[in-house]
């Protein structure tokens, strides 16, 4: 069997302050295969975006960060790796996508310039010409009508939707193995959000990507996912397949989540008689989705 | 029973670049004593103008206000903006940093007068309680508070001053899921104790369905559809309203079904 594209073993994570060491991560595990879609689910402070910042080795760097455990892509355990060949990875065989796409977008270049640099990590010395072409495509696969004329413009003057379509497009336009999300909708209308996720989920279908879904929003998470981790205080304490999980849900923590969540069908603001002290409680792995039989 | 604030005819118009845009048309509901009227729309859809606009940040390009039998002028009396409050959607910004809980409190009863001066301390730590707040809060600064505690610091400070009407601007899309449903809970339970009024602004339309009387839909500028909650969710009129609900993502199987049935008023009338 070929190597899970992401497979994470016993992740910790603090970091050092002056009262000692602040742990984050708790040593977690997980794995990602190749094509599957896989959510990351917890609430602020749970230790999710701090999670794909590892993977992408931003995190490493930080003097004050104190990491253990192993991750690895594609059978490659990125701590063995050189800092050239890490950045050389980022970007073309892993990617991510922030919640905020007109934040992560430089306001003073046009897309065209901003699509043309990605592009050149994968191929270094793209012709201008080429690169429009490739761009041209890559809108063109994120339902972009006016491709010429997004390339033209800056970042401020398109809508948020536009620019996570383009967001979307870069990410995905060099063809990466992994796609790190981060709350890719929440800053989108939520009209705006449905559609964002139903592109996102064509495209990495269609490009055999597998995608770590990060977000707090449990309804998109059940639409978006294939199989799910829940996060609580850097521990993973329920995972399995998206149906399951959501169908019936056996974590303390877990079930404390999904009943808290307002529903369209009506039922009033539920009365929470959570115990947090419960939400601690050990792993919960529904049985079909253990992480050693998967990895056997 | 009279309303206890309509809203007829307004507009409002922003001239911007020289050119003029229309941020509300010709708008007219009513909000009866009590009641929690949400008001939904995407971005861009004038619920905020609307917002404004009841809270006298500025006035309407044309129609009128009416509050409590009497006319809501652009220029409000000192009682006016005792009676209307504003809760807003993050409370990290909405409160003042260098201002401990309580001082913050106590600025709200010293504007308006409320009580007299050496009970106002007194006053603050049993706003603080009504909220489920500790009373030992008071010294504290917005900064060593988690998130949800902040937006409950923010509605005992917009329940101080005995407002009557509170404009809840997404009061609680900043929040956690389970921190959330603390707030709508202790939102609700105000309501009923206070006899309050609401006006929910959000776009979270799962949390409407479970906090609002009435729901209002604004889109570019208009009001396209209000009604009871029950009606609007069982069956929506205006397409736009369908394409909404249908947009919500959902936790469980039957809400799953409620929106594809929806979804399929909507294709059947396409």
């Amino acid at each position: 069997m070929t190597a899970p594209t992401l497979k994470i073993e016993n992740l910790k994570l603090g970091f050092k302050n002056w009262a000692g060491v602040s742990n984050v991560l708790h040593g977690i595990s997980l794995h990602i295969k190749k094509g599957e879609r896989v959510a990351l689910v917890g609430e602020s402070g749970s230790g999710k975006s701090v999670t794909a910042r590892i993977v992408l080795g931003m995190l490493q760097q930080l003097k004050t960060a104190r990491i253990s455990g192993s991750v690895e892509f594609e059978g490659i355990n990125l701590e063995t790796l050189k800092p050239a060949s890490r950045h050389a990875l980022r970007g073309t065989r892993m990617s991510m996508i922030f919640q905020d796409p007109t934040s992560s977008l430089n306001p003073v270049y046009t897309i065209f310039a901003l699509f043309k640099e990605v592009l050149a990590r994968a191929e270094p010395g793209i012709t201008s010409e080429r690169a429009r072409q490739r761009a041209i495509e890559a809108l063109a696969d994120v339902a972009i009508n006016e491709p010429e004329r997004v390339l033209d413009s800056y970042s401020f003057q398109l809508s948020g939707g536009m620019n996570q379509r383009v967001m979307i497009a870069m990410a995905l336009a060099n063809n990466p193995a992994l796609l790190l999300a981060d709350e890719p909708g929440t800053a989108l209308d939520v009209t705006v959000q449905a559609q964002t996720l139903k592109l996102m989920s064509e495209l990495v279908e269609k490009h055999q990507t597998s995608v770590l879904f990060i977000s707090h929003n449990l309804g998109v998470v059940r639409e978006f996912a294939d199989r799910v981790y829940v996060i609580y205080k850097g521990n993973i304490v329920e995972q399995g397949a998206t149906a399951e999980l959501f169908a019936n849900p056996q974590h303390p923590y877990t079930r404390a989540l999904l009943s808290a969540v307002p529903r369209i069908t009506g039922g009033g603001i539920p009365d929470l008689d959570d115990d947090p002290g419960q939400f601690l409680a050990p792993l919960v792995a529904h049985p079909s989705y253990s992480e050693k039989e998967r990895l056997a | 029973m009279s309303p206890l604030l309509s809203v007829s005819n307004v507009s409002k118009t922003f001239e911007v670049n020289g050119r003029t845009v229309t941020a509300l048309d010709n708008i007219s509901f009513d909000v009866a004593k009590g009641e929690c009227l949400a008001i939904v729309g995407e971005s861009g859809s004038g619920k905020s103008t609307i917002a404004n606009i009841i809270l006298g940040i500025y006035g309407a390009t044309a129609g009128s206000l009416t509050f409590d039998g009497a006319a809501l002028p652009a220029k409000r009396t000192k009682d006016h903006r005792r009676a209307i409050q504003l809760v807003q959607q993050n409370p990290l910004s909405s409160l003042n940093p260098r201002r401990s809980i309580g001082a913050s409190l106590r600025l709200a009863l010293d504007v308006h007068h409320i009580g007299d001066i050496k009970g106002r301390t007194a006053r603050t730590g049993e706003l603080l309680e009504e909220v489920g707040l500790p009373v030992d809060f008071r010294t504290r600064s917005p900064s060593a508070l988690s998130g949800g505690q902040r937006q409950r610091v923010a509605i005992a400070r917009a329940l101080a001053c005995q407002s009557e009407l509170v404009v809840l601007d997404e009061p609680t899309s900043a929040l956690d899921v389970l921190v959330q449903a603390r707030v709508l809970k202790l939102l609700k339970d105000l309501k009923q104790a206070r006899g309050l009024t609401y006006i929910f602004i959000t776009h979270d339309l799962s949390v409407v369905r479970n906090i609002a009387d009435r729901v209002a839909v604004f889109e570019k500028g208009k009001l396209i559809e209000i009604g009871e909650t029950e009606t609007i969710f069982a069956n929506p009129n205006h397409v736009y309203t369908r394409r909404l609900i249908g947009a919500v993502p959902v936790v469980s199987q039957e809400e799953a079904l409620l929106r594809d049935r929806i979804m399929e008023q909507e294709n059947g009338n396409a």
